[in-house]
């Protein structure tokens, strides 16, 4: 196997010095790849996210991005090195139209304003409902629109690696297929990995390659999803919850 | 005795007066935010401004240039604000949000005593006036001072290029998107605490405008800043902490209720009318007239 794109490396972090949620967490990902991350409320799954990213820092451990070491670099230098963020709670600004938001995802590109408008047309090309509701403000669009916009706003930047957290949750079942759709479709066509946070655990197993089990804070089991099984994951969990 | 002139002429320097205590509460609301803190020192940059712009007047400058002065003064308080971002309140946002904001009262109340303590130092308890030349205009019929009128006309062109600034350059976006997610813009790899040092700028750099602006009128010494920060947090709740449009609705409002209230009650209780509209406006609606939500504790 060549070098992962994503390694974690042991990690532990803290919100208050002293209560560590991520416990000694490690993984890997590999360039192309479609991680699954699951594990039970709390387990630090959205921890773990936030800490590759920057928002979090490890006080132990390791993370590299393409071999390079991001451990302790800020939000904004991580994304530069082509690292997308979409978190958990609805990543929209509510005043901003929907167009406004895609170019505030475009931060990083905006002096290139031929690429970013190249981008934000690719966008709306594959989000049609976005393009028709440009002008909208993004605090009007329905749920299920919004996530699009949050995970739309992500892809602008063409990143090579997109943590993405919980994103189906409250969706309807039918909206939240589209959804694991629109993660394939970045994948293949930016073409970009995947790190996915997911509770949706049926759903999100048919997508992914990978599927890493999380409890406490470190990892509970990893490995192939052909390997797996949804009635073996469904095991695992069981079991987490009993403790 | 309720001639239609008085109450005109009223009108025009409630007006005036009201645009520039309206720069202060910009400044505010402006930094809440985007920062979510309330820098009570604001009144110490406006009284950086109007030193400066006494300085500059009498020592360099002179007074044919107050003009030049101006937006030199104000540029001088935004390079002060950058520098004050930079080594007292970016370590404090640089750690997640627990008590940041009583963090950044603690900074602010500590920087406002040490900034009077050194302006009395530095220039004594002595009240200066960088003097106006200006002669006295006429406003229709009505003869207004210069001084005032330069003041009104140099507000409302701040107020311009930064109503344009926000609205048309991508710094503006990224300070508009801020204010609505500060996760959000870290998302899109925009370096949060820089936009925290441009806007903490800003917002001093628009009382130290409005120091150096009022300098002429009301003269610059070590506490000149508290009666127009008083004015300018009277603004913000009158208008709702965080908007805009609601600063300077309600500066307008403040500075035509004072002057009505002077022309044609008692001049004596100039300082009071504003503070009987703050206490009707929280008992009718506490956020204020544009703001939309209470703070969150
Ligand atoms: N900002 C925070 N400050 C303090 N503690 C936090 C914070 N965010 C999360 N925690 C705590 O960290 C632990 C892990 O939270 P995290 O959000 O990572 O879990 P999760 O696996 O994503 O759960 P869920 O499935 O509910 O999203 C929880 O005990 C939570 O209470
Ligand atoms: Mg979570």
């Amino acid at each position: 196997m060549s070098a992962p794109l994503l390694a974690v490396d042991d990690i532990h972090a803290a919100y208050q010095s002293g209560v560590d949620i991520l416990q000694g967490m490690s993984l890997a990902v590999p360039v192309g790849g479609f991680v699954l991350v699951i594990g039970p409320n709390g387990a630090g799954k959205s921890t773990l996210l936030k800490t590759v990213f920057g928002l979090l820092s490890p006080h132990r451990g390791g993370i590299s991005f393409d071999g390079r070491a991001i451990a302790g670099l800020a939000p904004h230098e991580i994304k530069r090195l082509g690292v997308s963020y979409v978190p958990q709670e609805l990543n929209t600004f509510p005043h901003l139209t929907v167009e406004e938001n895609l170019r505030v995802g475009g931060w990083t590109i905006r002096n290139d304003a031929a690429r970013l408008r190249a981008r934000i047309a690719r966008v709306y090309e594959i989000f049609p409902v976005l393009a028709e509701r440009r002008r909208d403000k993004a605090g009007g669009l329905s749920g299920g629109q919004g996530r699009m916009l949050s995970v739309a706003r992500e892809m602008i930047t063409e990143p090579r690696l997109m943590l993405v957290d919980e994103p189906t949750v409250g969706l309807a079942p039918n909206l939240a297929e589209q959804v694991y759709e629109l993660l394939q479709t970045a994948r293949q066509s930016i073409p970009t990995t995947i790190l996915l946070v997911d509770q949706n655990v049926s759903d999100a197993l048919r997508h992914a390659e990978d599927v890493v089990m999380m409890n406490l804070g470190r990892v509970k089991a990893a490995g192939p999803v052909v390997e797996f099984g949804e009635a073996r994951v469904r095991e695992l969990i069981q079991e987490c919850l009993l403790g | 005795m309720f001639s239609t002139e008085l109450v005109v002429q009223t009108f025009i320097s409630g007006t005036m007066i009201g645009v520039l205590y309206a720069l202060m509460a910009l400044g505010i609301t402006f930094i809440y935010s985007i920062m979510r803190m309330i820098n009570w020192a604001m009144g110490e940059f406006y009284m950086i401004g109007s030193y400066l712009q006494y300085a500059l007047v009498a020592l360099l400058l002179g007074p044919d240039l107050w003009w030049l002065a101006i937006p030199i003064s104000a540029a001088g308080v935004f390079l002060f604000g950058l520098v004050v971002q930079w080594s007292l309140l970016k370590p404090i946002f640089r750690k997640p949000p627990e008590a940041r904001d009583d963090y950044a009262t603690v900074v602010t109340l500590a920087l406002l005593l040490l900034l009077r303590s050194l302006a009395t130092g530095l220039a004594g308890p002595n009240q200066f006036s960088p003097g106006s030349d200006l002669p006295v205009v006429m406003v229709g019929p009505l003869p207004m001072a210069g001084a005032r009128v330069a003041a009104f006309v140099f507000a409302l062109v701040a107020l311009v290029l930064f109503y344009l600034l926000l609205r048309y350059s991508w710094y503006g976006l990224a300070l508009r998107a801020t204010s609505q997610s500060r996760v959000g813009v870290q998302t899109a790899g925009i370096d949060v605490l820089g936009v925290d040092r441009i806007a903490f700028g800003i917002g001093v750099a628009l009382a130290g405008l409005a120091g150096a602006l009022l300098a002429p009128v009301f003269l610059v010494y070590p506490t000149n800043g508290l009666i127009t920060t008083v004015k300018g947090f009277e603004i913000v709740v009158i208008g709702g902490l965080g908007s805009i449009p609601g600063a300077l609705i309600a500066g307008v409002l403040l500075g035509l209720i004072e002057s009505f209230g002077a022309a044609f009650i008692d001049s004596a209780y100039q300082n009071i009318y504003g503070f009987a509209l703050v206490l009707l406006i929280l008992a009718l609606k506490p956020t204020g007239l544009l703001g939309e939500r209470g703070r969150e504790a």
